[in-house]
């Protein structure tokens, strides 16, 4: 096909576009977290800090010193803990996941059992159900059982709502995927459970992979199911503590932004890096 | 090695839910160290009767025997077989070694025996050097190989093969066919190899087993499925190009019988009046097959006065697509001819027919008139 | 019936009958717990008096908290702002999809770069995204107020987020800008499927890029245009991080979610909050339907 400059012209600006597009609030969140307070209240003249500084940094895993908080106060060590707890909730509720959700995808994909179509039916229905009408419900089980502001509880709360889209996606894998290997195995002498474990659950490992991110991302961005099942310090995580740095009526810019870059870290670099696989699979579902 | 063992299926039947009948009451034995190749068309059920002597399909009716033991209900495992299939089912994750080693270490044989028969078998398929590497590094004749390899260090009762050369190139088919026949002499267990392609069959099989919608057509050497096809189905299926079938009428003809064919009358020969079967036939329509090989322009025998369509020239020997004379305009004959026929493509010439190789079958049941 | 696994005597029929169950057991026993028994708790809440703030006993009381909720002046505006956030987000995705995918579908150089790029907004999470363009927001010294006020577009800086409308078309901006990488994947891979040679024929036919795009291009997107849509509509639906973040509780730009939230918790109105939690679960789960349905049609 022949393609005209014009064309050519047309297609490097839609691309400068959507790039453009996609990282200018990124680059925003770096500048403004590179500068003080008083720069950004300065306005248009100062949107690049003339001198980059840490210091909102600082006082974001430091804490906030009554001049200089501008509206936003941070608490020495908050930051960094609910880093923690995020990357942790992140870890330990992909992985339960992961596990869950990789045995029923292979039952339901390749086991016939009795009841089998109707479970998957029922698993995959729940996905409909919006999370904000079990949570409110889920708030007085878990108070009874005393899982409000735990890690514990987050975690099972996550494992169960993200259980039936990781199914979902990793059942679509498994019914793409040739069974001959997993039938050599049984010829070779292996039980069920041994081929599904030594044999299925490699040849799953990319999808699994892009599954593991697409949960690890969707945990570490989770923002409603904490904010109701956490009070203090102990569970909460990165989301929940930066709106809480979003001051009533005036917001210190930079610390809020730094907060927001380094909340978005690992999950860039995640996403970075399995890139090709999470697109594969997002794209496939 | 001696052979031993044998593969055996009596009455086996298999419905699929919704009443499809996969395989229907086959019965068949694969002698010690046989090799028997099961063919017929996709979905004629030779796949599922494979698959349920590998235990991989329950078996609706019928009995499996491998070597005299009942496996009929028994998990694959448990059934001491080993098979091949069509996209080779290596482990991805596994190296060549390992792919092989596999079922050795399920069965918890000691680590250097293993390593043994690993060894032995690199070498008998040429796999040597590539040990270490993983499947995605190979081409796909070596996958094929180590396919192959991970059935034989097993050393099972029985083989099951399903179209194993299938994705192969044409070239590479064809060599592997040799050596998949060397390698099953050497290990001399009964094997049951599954196949659409007849050339495959004819090739390979010591026995051949022809398949239809689920029915046993005919079992019996490449001679006899080619030489006495018990049906216009397994004629027309065993041979390539296939065997003309073509509606025909015999006739009583003062001294002798003769066949009616399009405008042509071929006068058949004494020897079919012994015939039994066909003597009902007379005056009546039978189907009419003719290989293309029973073809020639001159010599004796009968004539047809045909157009030539098309030809194509093998080099080795020239295939003609005519048109009879006086038969629906669509029917076309195929002809093997020797390459130094002077015929063009579009004239009117006359060919002779081997009256003594013909073929007649029931048109309506299709079964062989003999 | 003849020829199921479960048949007397199979061995590895019993087998594998037994490790099925085994295996989707946790997953049925973590989404019964923690989704399916709450939600039959909820529902029960939501037909019972029970707000402590009614100082009644908890009693049965039908469909009155359903009554309430439709009938409440502020539940029927957070309805209809959600109902904007669905039309504006799910219109500006579908074109915005659209061209995103047309533009990133023919190989280039830097194409994998770009892609990376693209999907780095749907990773971070919503609240991230809410404080990165705050400060574009911000009325005192906001990137929006400076640019138009430099432009003289507008002569005083305005509070964004303060008007009705306005407000709910920043925010759905916000919300677009990380679901847009979603939406563009799927007409992306609804590209991929349409081989080359359909395009290179139409050229051969003398067909432009326009008629290219309106006659080859976009039929060929209708599936694709079926799940975005839906996907679409279910994420602007439940919209609540943006605006949580952007603009709190503040009643010009409540969706559904952020009055179920005030209604729940800072109100501890847990009946009410609950009915209204459950005509958004209705809607949503009819929308579910539909989207497994254009599912069905669009794969078979």
């Amino acid at each position: 096909m022949t393609t005209t400059l014009g064309m050519r012209v047309l297609k490097a600006l839609a691309v400068t576009l959507i790039v453009v597009w996609s990282l200018a609030p990124i680059v925003l969140g770096v500048t403004t977290s590179l500068s003080t307070q008083r720069e950004v209240n300065e306005g248009p003249s100062h949107w690049f800090p003339h001198h980059p500084t840490t210091q909102a940094y600082r006082a974001l895993i430091g804490g906030t010193t009554g001049e200089h908080s501008g509206g936003t106060v941070t608490q020495r060590g908050e930051f960094v803990q609910s880093m923690w707890v995020s990357a942790e909730l992140a870890l330990l509720s992909a992985g339960l996941t992961l596990v869950v959700a990789t045995m029923a995808a292979y039952a339901f994909g390749r086991l016939r059992f009795r009841f089998g179509g109707f479970l998957l039916a029922l698993l995959v229905g729940t996905m409909v159900v919006p999370i904000f009408v079990v949570v409110i419900a889920l708030f007085k089980l878990m108070a009874n059982a005393h899982l409000i502001d735990t890690k514990k509880g987050l975690v099972l709360v996550f494992v169960a709502t993200l259980t039936p889209l990781a199914t979902w996606l990793l059942y679509t894998q498994v019914r793409e995927m040739p069974a001959e290997p997993e039938e050599a195995a049984l010829i070779d002498g292996c039980r069920r459970w041994q081929a599904f474990v030594r044999v299925v659950i490699p040849q799953m490992s990319s999808g699994i992979a892009a599954v593991a991110a697409i949960l690890a991302l969707s945990v570490w961005g989770e923002f409603l199911i904490p904010l109701l099942l956490t009070q203090t310090q102990n569970a909460k995580p990165v989301t929940v503590l930066i709106t809480e740095y979003v001051g009533k009526y005036t917001t210190n810019y930079p610390i809020l932004a730094a907060g927001g870059v380094l909340a978005l870290i690992p999950p860039a670099l995640l996403a970075l890096a399995l890139n090709k696989r999470i697109t594969g699979m997002l794209a496939g579902s | 090695m001696t052979a031993t063992g044998t593969i055996t299926l009596e009455s086996v039947t298999k419905h699929f839910p919704g009443g499809v009948v996969a395989v229907d009451n086959l019965s068949l034995e694969v002698q010690p160290g046989e090799f028997l190749v099961l063919v017929g068309p996709s979905g004629c059920g030779k796949t599922t009767a494979l698959r349920m002597v590998a235990g991989l399909e329950p078996v609706t009716d019928g009995q499996i025997r491998i070597n005299d033991r009942v496996v009929t209900r028994l998990p694959p495992r448990d059934r001491d077989i080993a098979m091949v299939f069509q996209n080779y089912a290596l482990y991805a994750h596994m190296t060549v070694r390992n792919n092989m080693a596999f079922g050795l270490k399920m069965a918890r044989m000691p680590k250097d025996e293993i390593r043994r028969r690993v060894d032995e078998a690199a070498v008998m398929l040429g796999l040597t050097e590539l040990l270490n590497r993983k499947p995605r590094q190979l081409s796909g004749g070596q996958r094929q190989r180590v396919a192959m390899g991970r059935a034989i260090v097993r050393e099972p009762s029985a083989f099951l093969m399903d179209e194993p050369l299938s994705n192969l190139d044409a070239k590479l088919r064809v060599e592997m066919r040799g050596e998949i026949i060397r390698v099953q002499r050497r290990i001399a267990a009964p094997t049951l190899y599954v196949t659409h392609d007849q050339t495959e069959a004819m090739t390979m099989g010591d026995r051949v087993a022809i398949l239809r919608d689920g029915l046993l057509q005919q079992l019996g050497t490449p001679d006899q499925v080619y030489d006495r096809p018990v049906n216009a189905f397994v004629a027309g299926f065993i041979g390539s190009p296939s065997m003309n079938l073509l509606p025909a009428g015999l006739e009583a003809d003062g001294d002798g019988w003769a066949i009616s064919v399009g405008g042509a009358r071929l006068a058949a020969p004494k020897l079919l009046e012994q015939r039994r079967s066909l003597r009902g036939y007379l005056g009546k329509p039978v189907t009419l097959g003719i290989r293309p090989e029973d073809f020639g322009t001159d010599g004796g025998g009968g004539e047809i006065d045909v157009t030539v369509s098309r030809l194509e020239s093998l080099g080795s020997e020239l295939v003609a697509y005519l048109a009879p004379a006086g038969m629906a305009a669509d029917t076309l004959l195929t002809a093997r001819l020797e390459r130094r026929a002077s015929l063009a493509e579009g004239s009117a010439t006359r060919v002779t027919v081997d009256v003594d190789r013909l073929y007649f079958f029931d048109p309506d049941s299709g079964a062989a008139l003999t | 019936m003849p020829g199921r696994w479960n048949r007397e005597g199979d061995r590895s029929a019993r087998e594998t009958q037994i490790l099925g169950w085994i295996l989707v057991v946790p997953a049925m026993a973590a989404v019964g717990a923690l989704i399916l028994y709450p939600l039959v708790k909820g529902f029960q809440q939501s037909i019972q008096s029970g707000g402590i703030l009614f100082g009644e006993l908890p009693g049965y009381v039908g469909t009155r908290n359903y009554r309430d909720v439709l009938n409440d002046p502020t539940s029927r505006d957070a309805m209809r702002h959600t109902l904007e956030y669905v039309l504006l987000a799910v219109s500006l995705e579908l074109v915005l999809g659209i061209f995103v995918a047309v533009t990133l579908h023919r190989v280039f150089r830097g194409r994998g770069f770009v892609l990376a790029v693209l999907i780095l907004p749907w990773a971070l999470p919503s609240v991230v995204s809410g404080v990165l363009w705050r400060r574009v927001f911000d009325p005192d010294n906001g990137l929006l107020n400076s640019v138009l006020l430099h432009l003289h577009i507008i002569n005083q800086p305005q509070v964004w987020l303060a008007s009705g409308r306005g407000a709910i078309i920043y925010i759905t901006l916000v919300h677009v800008w990380g679901v847009l990488p979603l939406i563009s994947l799927i007409f992306l891979a609804g590209l991929q499927s349409v081989p080359d040679e359909v395009y290179s024929a139409s050229a051969v036919d003398g067909a432009g890029p326009w008629r290219q795009f309106r006659y080859i291009t976009l039929p060929l997107l209708r599936p694709s245009m079926a799940i975005a849509l839906t996907v679409g509509t279910l994420l602007a639906i439940s919209i609540f991080d943006e605006i949580y973040v952007l603009n709190g509780t503040a009643l010009n730009t409540r969706s559904i979610l952020i009055q179920v939230y005030n209604t729940t918790f800072v109100e501890a109105d847990f009946a009410h909050g609950t009915a209204l939690a459950f005509v958004l679960a209705a809607v949503t789960a009819v929308l579910g339907g539909f989207y497994a349905l254009a599912l069905r049609r669009s794969t078979v």
